[in-house]
């Protein structure tokens, strides 16, 4: 009787184990199949429109209250929003393109000027049609942003994105650093030289564990702030003709609408150009006299840090700054923010970043309502309640952003676009990533040595770039 | 009142008619199902995981595909042009230096701490010893990559502070070729050996104690006793760690790209950075794989040498 029992039961435990495993597996399946699937993919599955934004959960409730206010205005149009974590701008456009190669693309993408030639090239539908059509509600937005801006996502005489945000490369400083050394706030034209001077002075006053001008190995204040000062850049820029349709339509007035083009295009390198050399060189002496880092590639993720440590006395960075460094406790007065030295010019350089739908998206009429929506002012101020971006509408660029944050100067943001207004975009053909490489891989070796090892650079820069230049994106 | 009969006495009393050859035959065939059933996860895992890319990797090669447009067919061009390419041909280079260096690393560093291990101390000392070894292979490489960037930081890096309390220069650690050649293969090599560590551990364990003894009395002592005993006896451990080390460190790719991005210049430029920044960046899909299944060759033909010499150099007891 025992054993029969025992029996039954090693039997009946054997069939049980293997059962449970067996509905275990189904069960798990069956529970994890919307992940499976790809359904929980935001829009996927549903007609809610998909936007792919690079961000964090972080930014999870502003990002709502304009979801919000979206819906309120659009009942019929649901929405759901994608936030991507990624490193930089290359790492989350290769995550999208993960998603398009997946057959999983967004509806819309938040796009950086890094960015902003690819997707027009390829993937983005463009906005012409929907700003003729609403030209009248437009009026008002194009009135609130510089034209720069706009013209950094014109591609072809086509608009495919509006401005949401931008940065310019400004130059910040710590004031203690610059009291220190004796250092008076820099004049608006301040130069190379008078620049070179500031650091020997910070270098004098404080000789170790400090660093007067600190900068990144990127595309976006790295070298290229220097190369637009000296009139130059390391890809020879061209314009396309057309776009009058949208100049004539909201900038006719502007003083520098005689500036404006059908977009910018980068065809050709230009790393042997000998300005290229001079400002190579120059960023060379400052490495080689203590004065600057040499630059890893990327670097960047420990600034802000290294900069409220007092432990840096100048880099460029631009309005995304602020929230960061008075969060790691600066005070308003501890920093400021200066023009760009000037060399042979004053050109700056800036980014900047805003929505582009995608040609597969399925419903662009929809996907127009938001862009729309989120270039009003009521959904910008949601979007961006502190100082970790510049707006693009000038009148949010105002003493309420800044206030018990600083910078004393935060005009210098948006008057970068409105004194000089040839300050141009960071230099980004289609081919942006192969371009982005043969410049990043290049830089370190170039300020690091000799004349010679500076020359060899600039000449493997040449090659790399004629190589990324010409193959398609 | 019915009587429940187990399953199996219902199977084996409907099977008693049929004679026993039949049973066998049947227990057989549903030993049969059994197996494949148990076997059909692997397989479809593998095949769809693994056989369909690696089949999918090799028909991409023949073609130029941006992922947004049609695929177009180019015969042998994409590896005409990788061939050309002096990135990858540097890239190459750099993991051929990089595999010789880290993996000769990896292994002697490896085996000498697993000797050191294994030598007479109190037994909580030898868990310590195993764990904290073992422990930097359980990291992400990412995060640990993340982590050594800022140690190894020219300027604000702990590493270079060190340094200047013995008086020596900060060292552009991650701004030259040979100073982030030399951190890459670092930090791969201390997250790496704790799995050769843990061969050679188990390998060593197997020698038999009286083989020592026996060159002990023939009067082997120190390292000749390692030279000579243990070397020998491990050397099949030591083939599979090579061959485990090797096929690995030729596929570097994280502590690279999150430490220098491959450079400066193309200097730690390894050849599945390559593949990654031909794929996902340049959305050269087609020349990716040509590049992957370059390496895939080579990765087989290393392999494949490394078994045809252990013939000669492994001694099996």
């Amino acid at each position: 009787m025992t054993g029969a029992t025992s029996g039954r039961l090693r039997e009946f435990s054997r069939r049980t184990a293997l059962g449970a495993l067996g509905a275990g597996i189904v069960g798990a399946t069956v529970a994890s199949w919307p992940r499976l699937s790809g359904t929980d993919i935001p829009g996927r599955g549903d007609n809610s429109l998909s936007i792919a934004i690079l961000g964090t959960a972080a930014d999870a409730a502003a990002r709502q209250r304009a979801i919000d206010a979206f819906a309120r205005l659009h009942p019929d149009i649901p929405v759901k929003v994608q936030a991507i974590q990624a490193g930089d701008w290359k790492d989350f456009f290769t995550k999208i393109l993960t998603m398009v190669a997946a057959g999983t693309p967004p509806d819309i993408v938040y796009v950086a000027t890094e960015g902003a030639q690819l997707f027009a090239d390829k993937l983005a539908h463009p906005l012409d049609e929907y700003l003729r059509r609403d030209a009248a509600d437009m009026a008002e937005f194009f009135d609130d942003v510089h034209p720069s801006l706009v013209e950094a996502f014109m591609y072809k005489g086509s608009l495919f994105q509006l401005p949401m945000d931008w940065n310019a490369a400004n130059m910040y400083y710590n004031t203690t650093a610059f009291q220190q050394a004796g250092l008076q706030r820099p004049a608006d034209d301040w130069t190379h030289l008078d620049f070179r001077n500031s650091l020997v002075a910070m270098r004098k006053a404080r000789p170790s564990d400090f660093t007067p001008y600190y900068w990144t190995n990127r595309l976006f204040g790295g070298v290229v702030p220097w190369l637009y000062a000296n009139d130059t850049s390391f890809l020879k820029e061209t314009r396309s003709t057309g776009g009058d349709w949208l100049w004539d339509s909201f900038y006719a007035n502007d003083p520098s609408r005689s500036l404006r083009t059908g977009g910018y295009q980068w065809l050709e390198p230009n790393a042997d150009d000998p300005r290229v050399f001079e400002s190579f060189d120059y960023l060379r002496g400052l490495v080689k006299d203590g004065l600057g880092v040499r630059p890893e590639e990327g670097g960047g993720g420990s600034l802000v840090g290294l900069f409220a440590s007092n432990r840096i006395g100048t880099t460029p960075a631009g309005g995304y700054w602020v929230q960061g460094l008075h969060e790691a406790g600066m005070k308003e007065n501890d920093f400021d923010v200066a023009f760009f030295p000037k060399w042979r010019t004053q050109r700056h350089q800036f980014g900047t970043a805003g929505y582009a739908i995608m040609k597969t998206a399925k419903d662009k009429d929809a996907a127009w309502e938001w862009i729309k929506f989120s270039a009003s002012r009521e959904a910008m101020e949601l979007i961006f309640p502190n100082p970790v971006t510049t707006p693009a509408r000038r009148s949010m660029v105002n003493e309420a952003l800044y206030a018990g944050k600083g910078p004393a100067h935060w005009k210098v943001f948006y008057d970068t676009l409105d004194k000089y207004p040839t300050t141009g975009p960071i230099p980004a053909p289609p081919q942006q990533a192969a371009v982005e490489t043969a410049l990043m891989k290049n830089v370190s070796l170039a300020v690091s040595g000799d004349e010679r090892q500076l020359k060899q650079a600039l000449d493997s820069m040449q090659r790399d770039l004629e190589i990324a230049l010409r193959r398609q994106p | 009142m019915s009587t429940t009969i187990p399953r199996r006495e219902r199977s084996k009393q409907a099977a008693r008619p049929a004679g026993p050859a039949k049973a066998a035959a049947s227990g057989r065939h549903s030993q049969r199902w059994l197996a494949w059933m148990f076997l059909a996860p692997t397989i479809v895992g593998m095949g769809l995981f693994t056989l369909v890319p690696i089949v999918a990797s090799v028909v991409l090669a023949f073609f130029r595909w941006d992922i947004i447009s049609a695929p177009t067919f180019v015969g042998f061009d994409n590896f005409a042009e990788v061939v050309q390419d002096p990135t990858v041909r540097v890239s190459f280079l750099n993991t051929i230096v990089f595999v010789v260096v880290a993996v000769a690393f990896q292994l002697g560093l490896a085996l000498a701490l697993a000797v050191m291990v294994q030598e007479k101390m109190p037994s909580w000392l030898r868990t310590f010893f195993r764990s904290a070894f073992f422990f930097p292979l359980i990291l992400s490489a990412a995060s640990v990559s993340i982590f050594m960037r800022y140690l190894f930081n020219e300027q604000f890096g702990v590493v270079n502070w060190f340094l200047s309390l013995a008086g020596i220069p900060a060292v552009p650690w991650l701004t030259t070729p040979g100073g982030s050649a030399a951190v890459v293969i670092l930090v791969y090599v201390w997250q790496n050996f704790g799995f050769s560590f843990l061969l050679f551990i188990g390998g060593l364990a197997s020698i038999p104690t009286e083989t020592y003894e026996a060159a002990s009395l023939d009067g082997a002592t120190g390292w000749r006793k390692h030279l000579y005993v243990t070397l020998p006896l491990l050397s099949p451990t030591t083939l599979l760690a090579s061959v485990i080390a090797i096929i690995n460190a030729l596929q570097v790719f994280d502590q690279p790209y999150v430490l220098t991005r491959g450079g400066p210049g193309d200097s730690t430029r390894t050849a599945v950075m390559v593949i990654f920044e031909s794929a996902f960046q340049r959305l050269e899909f087609g020349q990716a794989s040509a590049i992957g299944v370059i390496l895939t060759l080579i990765i087989m033909a290393v392999t494949a040498a490394q078994f045809r010499l252990s013939k000669r150099f492994v001694f099996y007891q």
